[in-house]
């Protein structure tokens, strides 16, 4: 007879409610795209990050067809943060995305990417001199986050006695908790529009788009509305009152991806507006509120176009008993690599399906650290070591905020439409990590 | 020890009446049951499903180690 790890499980209905899903159900994914998690695993080790050219090309044409079918003049600009792996990038800027960067190292990032300036926003409340002048001479859009920078930018259009075209950061209350008023010039309370008289009167600015970024994972479509109907009106106002033409609004990103936030018990697809939902909210409010020639509508999305694509494979390493009686599993990937555990409930697949009864468990990384659950109640049926996982959605965030503690980070790979895997990121190694270091001469 | 009151049905569901709680066990698990009824030693229990499963005792060791444990957590055996 077959061997299965002796099992029992005392019959206890609050369990099934503390646990959701129903005892016996497995979620299994024993292949990516058609590839299998195991030959992956193989071929790259483990833990291992895959991404899929398919999931990224499906959701961009999801969004631009939901925007360009109702509104003619759209405009993605892939936002870096999300995932700047250069090969991600190129395959956004493929698709027909121009670039949104925070920083000078994004910029730089963008520019070695073969992005010209003009096709890069530069968005952030830090914005270094030295950065700023490259960004205006290269012809970058560049979105102002503050009266210093305004100053800055005219100091800039002095030394180089040109004018220089720029859009500004506003924010508002658009009815969602926390509102993300740290960034930009407020709507409300008319600090936007006096920042815009400002730039007038310095006449060395022209404004020519207005900027917004309410939040991330925003679950209300109408939150959107709210926000584009602010900055069409803001818009109106000021070409009438200073006569500068406005030529594009930018609403930002925070779309939501079919992950789970933890606390929400619908599913994503109950929660989760759709791309068209969004589309809709947006434009018309622009329709509806638009006075003189339609602006274009510049976008940043990036989780929605980037979470679902993302997997991390991680393998069991050994399990224990824990003295509550829950099952323990070890596994090879830790939170330093999941930078968006702390707020979403990842789903987790087995590779294929495994006799016998689910327990309930846990699943903790390799950190040695309290802290590194990846999944703290899960019913699992009895895993062996070696045992592939599947850790997903994790397009988004990670890999740009992952950190290295302890153990190098794992190699990342694309499997593209033709089902080919290609090596993104190697792993670090020692070199790698110590390169930068110095020992100071009287130590060695 | 409480375990030697338990009553497994053909389904694998098990009954300790003084507790008037149910369980549910797998082929292997019953096995244990048996021969811990039987009063073998954790050690020979080892021995005897590493025989009947053609299995590394080292890897079954782990097996029913965790296995005792998750019993006394659930107060049936010391
Ligand atoms: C200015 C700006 N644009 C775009 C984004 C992308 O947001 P999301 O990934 O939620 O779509 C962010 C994220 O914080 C941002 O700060």
């Amino acid at each position: 007879m077959k061997y299965q790890k002796p099992t029992i499980n005392r019959i206890d209905f609050a369990l099934a409610s503390k646990y959701g899903s129903p005892l016996r159900s497995q979620k299994i994914k024993s292949s990516i795209d058609g590839v299998s998690v195991n030959e992956l695993v193989k071929e790259f080790g483990s833990p291992l990050f895959v991404f899929s050219q398919k999931t990224i090309e499906e959701k961009y044409n999801e969004f631009f067809e939901a925007f360009s079918s109702r509104y003619p003049k759209v405009q993605f600009w892939w936002s870096y943060k999300t995932n700047y792996l250069d090969a991600i990038c190129k395959l956004f800027h493929k698709l027909g995305s121009k670039a949104e960067v925070v920083s000078e190292f994004e910029y730089q990032k963008a520019r070695h990417l073969g992005v010209e300036g003009k096709d890069i926003i530069f968005n952030g409340p830090y914005k270094p001199k030295k950065a700023l002048l490259q960004a205006v001479k290269e012809g970058a859009k560049i979105h102002i986050d503050h009266l210093y920078e305004i100053n800055d930018l005219e100091e800039i259009a002095s030394e180089l006695n040109i004018e220089i075209p720029v859009a500004i950061r506003c924010n508002m209350d658009t009815g969602i908790y926390p509102q993300w008023s740290r960034f930009g010039f407020n709507i409300d309370n008319n600090e936007a529009y006096n920042a815009i008289k400002r730039i007038y009167e310095g006449k060395k600015l022209i404004l020519t788009g207005l900027h917004a970024h309410i939040g991330t994972f925003m679950l209300t479509a109408n939150a959107y509305a709210k926000e584009t109907q602010k900055l069409i009106k803001l818009k109106n106002k000021v070409e009438q009152d200073f006569g500068f033409e406005i030529e594009y609004i930018d609403i930002g990103g925070g779309f939501a991806s079919k992950n789970r936030l933890k606390g929400v018990y619908q599913a994503p697809e109950v929660v989760v507006p759709s791309a068209n939902e969004y589309a809709e909210a947006i434009v018309n409010a622009i329709y509806e509120n638009n006075k003189g020639a339609l602006p274009e509508l510049y976008l940043e999305t990036g989780r929605a176009l980037i979470d679902e694509a993302g997997y991390l494979l991680s393998s069991v390493f050994a399990s224990k008993r824990m003295p509550d009686g829950k099952k323990n599993y070890i596994i090879d990937a830790g939170v330093n690599l999941l930078y968006t555990n702390f707020w979403y409930n990842f789903e987790i697949f087995l590779d294929k399906r495994y006799d016998g009864l689910s327990e309930p468990s846990q699943i903790n990384g390799p950190l040695c650290m309290n802290i590194d659950i990846i999944a703290p109640n899960i019913m699992l049926p009895a895993l062996e070591r070696g045992s592939v996982l599947t850790i997903w959605p994790v397009g988004a965030y990670n890999i740009t905020q992952s950190m290295q503690f302890i153990r190098y980070r794992p190699n990342i790979v694309l499997i593209d439409k033709e089902k080919n895997v290609h090596l993104m990121k190697k792993s670090e190694n020692l070199d790698t990590i110590i390169e930068n270091e110095l020992i100071p001469q009287f130590l060695q | 020890m409480l375990l030697n009151e338990m009553i497994i049905d053909e389904n694998n569901i098990a009954f300790i009446p003084s507790l008037g709680s149910s369980f549910e066990l797998n082929e292997s698990a019953k096995r244990v049951i048996e021969l811990l009824k039987e009063g073998q030693s954790k050690e020979e229990i080892v021995q005897t499903l590493s025989k009947e499963y053609h299995k590394r005792w080292e890897d079954i060791y782990i097996d029913v180690e965790d296995f005792l444990q998750k019993l006394k957590i659930y107060g049936l055996i010391q």
